[in-house]
């Protein structure tokens, strides 16, 4: 049995709970991911895959369900010492490297924040040392620590972002979209310098995108995400070649590939969700349709989905 | 075929506090009516700020045309005075921007921001203008255009004020339609739903598309020819076929090799090493030349002129100088190249055809 270094069990997170104006951004989620692995989420804009990385890593209090990290509950009130011990192991990489670093500190400070909170360096020099390593580590160099964030690029910048998430030593980075705001050149540099590190270090990553070619790329698991709901996860080989849920087959359509010839012959196959006529008596529910592969599904629709995947198999 | 827009050596420089930026040295290109050319390279190469210069969108206190021309209908746009212009933008040539969280006026109802560039480019009656933005409304895919009508542009959604950006943008039925990453802030099914739009559209009204992008899965999608920019030049151009499958310079091949691709598992994906040159102190040779492994020794000190390749398809290497040695492009390429009749790697059994 793999080893699971983050459980997620029927997680929900309603915003502006019982008002009408209420918001199911996670409903009822369950999934968990392997110490060492890349466990991808995809899905469309306000499909509630940040909100799952953020409630994870309790930027926000869940409504309901259990986040288990190492089998202890993230949500549950713990002490001071237990609490900053929790928010050493786990970090987060952001969007936007732009918006994510302070630009009136400078790349030194910024990256030494989580090492002087958590008092890891015991002298000024230990500290810049620590500091100095991590950026050689992601590709920037001893001189980028003196200088301040605008005198980057957007590929640095990110660069240092991931610096800053490593600078406590974590155990699972959430990277939230790290490359949508890159250049196609920059993003292949920043992809391979997280698989670099996951390989040295042993990382866990939880890599959220709406891009799903570079999400197949460096994720061993994927899992699809619709109106706050898990709709498929499948290995992510297994979920490119044999996608069963309707609104993973509209998302895989609709990705444009760089082959000129394959493009002009591409259908795109639009998600209707009333397509699936659920009827009242059926119950909607996660099901394993194939070793590790997972769909929510009618019993109906499982049942064919089933003969259906035999038969690509 | 006629050519619409031809821009002919044009070269444009910012003055900024720390000196000239030539972010323009020398571009050459011609758009032919009814095709659709995307413009692609990574930021700063320059394939915003040439578009945005045929619009004449640059402020005029810190950029400076040092050379070159633009030709549209036999007018050349630089050095055309302002009024003029303001004839030309929004009627002949008109743009559509990257975010269309910011380019509709907040404060305007949408149908108001339709109508605008009618009302000022046509004698038409209030009335009228009214009734073509509804239809154009219709046109672009707004459900219920009647009523939407009458809405502000936060009470529509992202994909949904893309569609309302295009329908201001075809109001004149312009000659030239700029797209400046019109969908990279879009989610892929939207991003697929206004391509389609677009494509439809160009067929209805027969308009030229100049299209940018770095997105290489958007260009195969909708372009018909290429033009690949990087650090303030163009260094190869051809038909979206010969840019894809018989690609000649060593940045398209870099581009080309950094896309993961969805069939194949490779095991590290390939990253152009470096970052794009500095264009206050433009490199004296082959601008790529830093960043390439197949980098000569002529590439430091000169840059390359064109070479043709076919008719249509150009790029500027010295690998395609008769005494250049002969270098095996990326696997990845090669693979590519396969598939391309008139290609040297072609093999006639190979091909998907």
């Amino acid at each position: 049995m793999a080893d699971v270094l983050l459980e997620v069990k029927n997680l929900k997170q309603y915003f502006n709970e019982g008002k009408p104006s209420e918001v199911r951004a996670i409903d009822d989620i369950s999934f968990s991911i392997n110490r060492g692995e890349t466990f991808g989420l995809v899905g469309e804009s306000g499909c509630g895959k940040s909100t799952t990385g953020r409630t994870i890593i309790r930027l926000y209090d869940a409504t309901d369900g259990e986040v288990l990290f190492d089998g202890v509950n993230v949500q549950d009130k713990k002490s001071k010492s237990a609490n900053k011990e929790f928010n050493r192991k786990m970090q987060m990489i952001f969007q936007d490297p732009y918006a994510s670093l302070n630009p009136r500190m400078k790349v030194m400070d910024i990256i030494a924040e989580g090492i002087d909170v958590h008092g890891l360096a015991k002298s000024r020099k230990e500290r810049r040392d620590r500091v100095i390593q991590l950026l050689e580590t992601v590709g920037l160099n001893r001189e980028h620590a003196e200088r301040y964030p605008h005198e980057f690029s957007g590929g640095q910048r990110q660069r240092i972002g991931i610096a800053r998430a490593l600078a406590v030593d974590p155990e699972f980075i959430i990277a939230d979209e790290p490359i949508s705001a890159l250049d196609v050149s920059i993003q292949a540099q920043v992809v391979n310098l997280l698989k670099e590190l996951q390989e040295e270090r042993g990382l866990t990553y939880l890599f959220i995108a709406h891009d799903l070619s570079m999400v197949k790329y460096i994720s061993d698991r994927i899992g699809v995400m619709y109106f706050g709901k898990l709709v498929e996860m499948a290995p992510a080989e297994e979920l490119y070649r044999n996608p069963m849920h309707a609104y993973t087959k509209s998302l895989l359509s609709a990705i444009p590939l760089p082959d000129p010839r394959y493009e002009r012959t591409r259908v795109r196959t639009p998600y209707n969700p009333k397509d699936h006529q659920y009827g009242a008596g059926d119950t909607v529910q996660f099901r394993e349709i194939a070793p590790e592969h997972f769909v929510l599904c009618s019993d109906k629709e499982f049942e064919e989905m089933k003969a259906a995947h035999t038969q690509n198999a | 075929m006629t050519k619409i827009l031809q821009v002919k050596d044009l070269e444009l420089s910012f003055h900024t506090f720390a000196g000239e930026v030539k972010a323009i040295r020398g571009v050459n290109f011609d758009l032919n009516k009814g095709e659709t050319l995307a413009i692609v390279g990574e930021s700063g190469s320059g394939k915003s700020v040439t578009t945005k210069s045929i619009m004449r969108l640059l402020p005029e206190s810190s950029s400076e045309f040092k050379n070159g021309e633009i030709l549209f209908n036999g007018k050349d746009l630089t050095k055309l005075p302002e009024q003029e212009m303001q004839k030309i933008r929004g009627k002949d040539i008109s743009m559509i921007f990257q975010d269309p969280m910011t380019s509709l006026n907040p404060t305007m109802t949408i149908g108001k921001q339709v109508m605008e560039p009618i009302l000022k480019h046509q004698k038409v009656s209030k009335a009228k203008a009214r009734k073509v933005a509804i239809e154009l409304l219709a046109m672009v895919g707004i459900p219920n255009a009647e009523n939407r009508y009458k809405m502000y542009p936060h009470q529509f959604s992202g994909g949904q004020r893309q569609r309302i950006v295009i329908a201001t943008a075809l109001a004149c039925n312009p000659q030239i339609l700029i797209a400046d990453e019109p969908t990279t802030a879009l989610d892929v099914t939207i991003q697929a739903q206004i391509l389609e739009l677009m494509k439809d559209i160009q067929k209805k009204i027969d308009t030229s598309i100049i299209f940018i992008t770095h997105d290489l899965g958007v260009v195969a999608n909708v372009a018909d020819r290429v033009a690949v920019m990087y650090g303030g030049k163009i260094v190869e151009i051809g038909t979206v076929d010969e840019i894809f499958y018989n690609p000649q310079h060593p940045y398209t091949w870099g581009l080309l090799s950094s896309m993961p691709s969805m069939d194949v598992n490779e095991e590290k994906l390939y990253a152009i090493p470096g970052t794009p040159p500095d264009l206050l102190f433009p490199p004296k040779g082959d601008a790529f030349a830093l960043r390439s492994e197949y980098a000569l020794q002529i590439d430091m000190e000169e840059p390359p002129p064109f070479f043709q390749v076919s008719e249509t398809h150009y790029a500027a290497t010295w690998l395609l100088h008769p005494q250049a040695p002969q270098v095996e492009p990326p696997a990845a390429i090669i693979e590519r190249m396969r598939t391309f009749p008139g290609s040297r790697y072609y093999e006639a059994t190979g091909g998907r055809a």
